[in-house]
């Protein structure tokens, strides 16, 4: 479905993801990992086509269509959808009200019990939220939105044990196909803790250094990898490729 | 005197042009209301009070039938204070307005109504309206103005007198919505005397050439004011906000806040609060949102402290709608519309919280006609 190859993404000149390629099929959920700054967040920012990254090199096709130079309005209304790790504070706008506006307010109430967040619907999106409430909104408005692809920037970071865990339940939720008439989705996520692996079926994990993809394989043997030796390439018997 | 006036004929019996542009500033069946004045043009149409303790006439007739109604007039400001003032002194034998009276000690369950209409192209319109909320009185003020759909051009000028006797109590909203090429000002006087309570909205978001609306506010001791406005100011429209508040009295309290959007219009707002007795206390809020680059907010807070341990305080911020929020909001499949609508309805909601969901509907709607040039 998400299909990224040879990828350059340059901030006023300055490269900050390189010659990456990555597939993520149908059904399929991958977990992007790495030291701060390492691109993944400018990755997941050139899917989505927000400013000021630019594709320079490359091309990201999603469902076989380029999407390169899509806005991110365009990509959403194609199925991409992404929990931002510092979304702005929507002052005066509550929860309520964006599903509203999102017309998915029918959806709201399972969505906000899924995620723990009944009580908050009526509060302004993500103002005044702790860090754990922010990436919960987050989750939850990609619930709303009802994604083909779900983009999540560090959905965890900063959540407590127990809302990882809620957290990951929805991530694992949106991924199983809910109903016939449920879209079949796919997912990218970036884990600095890799809390969130105990909680999804994650197909597959890539590590990511100074913006370009150094590793890929099985999830839960790079971080295991990780743990034990930083961010660094593993020998390739220690991993699936 | 009885207690309901007999004017003729019922809202009925107006244009549906007219019906329509009342419904759309407020305007409510009459059951569901304990008075309603409406004054189209020169002619007050009804004033009518549907429960005791109120009293609901035209001002000429008010000066006719109380003596005091006389010192009332023109108590809190001089006929000749300018010379828009100087024009509704001309009429003041016989002036063109209502008197609504809530009687001392009346709890008043269901809101007062009131409504201005101009119904005539190129009229100039000169009224006086006189509130008396009288001692230890309660009552929900809902009043507006408008012109039917067709009429797009005259000058409106008005002088309002609010008295709040001790201990009394009003709430209210007033909504506006003029004429394109229309000029309005307003001039508002009120004086709250000791431990009485007003709160008030004013939401004007209509398309116009000029309108000026001053207030100025007396709070006596113990007593509380908290005033705001929700202003928006589309392509060729200039508002300008004056508003005056004293602290007359010991534990006086003032907050007055403006919520005010461009789209291309032009918005000036001074506001002064003066804290005269000591331990008084009072805010002003000026927020300004941009939603394009032509458009211009100016705010001028000031507070002067003449009493000791005056606690006044000023807040003013002045931006173009951010770019950060609209991004996000696309990203989630908005178009970039709905995204600014979204962004200024969040924006105005703060103002909107004691209002009834229906007007802040109403509000919504408003917003995104004028951002689409519809208004």
């Amino acid at each position: 479905m998400l299909d990224i190859r040879d990828l350059t993404v340059e901030i006023e000149g300055k490269p900050v993801v390189q010659d990456v390629n990555l597939r993520v099929r149908t059904g399929e959920l991958h977990v992007l990992m790495g030291p701060n700054g390492s691109g993944k967040s400018s990755l997941l920012a050139a899917i989505m086509g927000l400013s000021p990254y630019e594709v320079t090199q490359g091309s990201i096709h999603f469902a076989d269509q380029p999407i390169d130079t899509l806005a991110p309005l365009e990509r959403a209304r194609l199925g991409i959808g992404m929990a931002f790790q510092r979304p702005p504070s929507l002052d005066g706008v509550t929860i309520k009200r964006l599903a509203e506006a999102l017309g998915a307010e029918n959806a709201l109430a399972t969505a906000a019990e899924a995620l723990d967040m009944t009580a908050l619907v009526d509060r302004d999106m993500n103002s005044g939220f702790s860090g754990g409430e922010i990436k919960r909104a987050e989750v939850l408005k990609l619930m709303l939105q009802n994604p083909r692809l779900m983009l999540f920037d560090e959905p965890e970071s900063g959540v407590d044990l127990e809302h990882v865990r809620v957290i990951g339940e929805a991530i694992r939720t949106l991924m199983s196909k809910q109903s016939a008439d449920a879209p079949t989705r796919c997912g990218l996520v970036i884990t600095h803790t890799g809390f969130v692996l105990n909680h999804v079926l994650a197909d597959q994990g890539h590590i990511m250094r100074s913006g370009r993809l150094i590793a890929s394989g099985d999830a839960l043997r790079l971080f295991s990898h990780i743990q034990s030796h930083g961010y660094r390439a593993p020998n390739e018997e220690t991993v699936d490729a | 005197m009885p207690e309901q006036s007999t004017a003729e004929p019922k809202v009925m019996q107006l244009s549906n042009s007219t019906r329509h542009a009342l419904h759309e500033v407020g305007f409510d069946n009459e059951d569901t209301r304990a008075g309603t004045s409406i004054l189209v043009d020169d002619r007050m149409e009804i004033a009518q009070s549907h429960m005791p303790g109120i009293e609901i006439m035209p001002l000429a007739e008010a000066l006719r039938t109380y003596d005091f109604v006389q010192d009332l007039m023109f108590g809190l400001v001089e006929p000749d204070a300018n010379a828009d003032i100087a024009g509704v002194s001309d009429q003041r034998h016989d002036p063109v307005g209502h008197f609504i009276w809530v009687k001392p000690g009346a709890k008043v369950s269901l809101p007062v109504q009131s409504f201005t209409m101009m119904a005539t192209p190129q009229k100039r319109q000169f009224t006086h309206d006189i509130t008396l909320i009288d001692q230890g009185a309660q009552v929900e003020m809902i009043s507006g103005a408008a012109v039917p759909e067709q009429v797009h051009t005259g000058r409106h000028v008005s002088v309002h007198e609010t008295y709040l006797r001790a201990g009394a109590r009003c709430t209210g909203v007033t909504i506006e919505r003029w004429g394109a090429e229309m000029e309005t000002a307003s001039y508002s006087y009120a004086r709250q005397e000791r431990g009485s309570f007003s709160r008030s909205t004013a939401i004007k978001l209509s398309t116009l050439r000029h309108d000026l609306s001053h207030s100025e506010t007396e709070v006596e001791t113990d007593a509380t004011c908290i005033s705001q406005s929700i202003l928006l100011a589309p392509k060729d429209t200039e508002r300008e906000l004056t508003t005056k508040i004293r602290l007359t009295g010991p534990n006086a309290r003032a907050e007055d806040v403006a919520r005010m959007v461009t789209t291309g219009g032009r918005i000036v707002n001074d506001a002064v609060l003066i804290g005269e007795s000591c331990d008084c206390a009072g805010y002003l809020g000026c927020d300004g949102l941009r939603l394009t680059p032509d458009g211009e907010i100016s705010a001028t807070p000031a507070l002067i402290a003449r009493a000791e341990r005056a606690q006044l305080s000023h807040e003013a911020s002045v931006g173009m709608i951010a770019h950060d929020k609209l991004i996000y909001l696309m990203a989630a499949g908005l178009d970039e519309d709905a995204a600014r609508d979204l962004v200024v309805q969040g924006f105005l909601a703060p103002a909107q919280d004691w209002l009834p969901g229906a007007l802040r509907g109403q509000i919504a709607a408003m917003i995104g006609a004028a951002r689409s040039g519809g208004m």
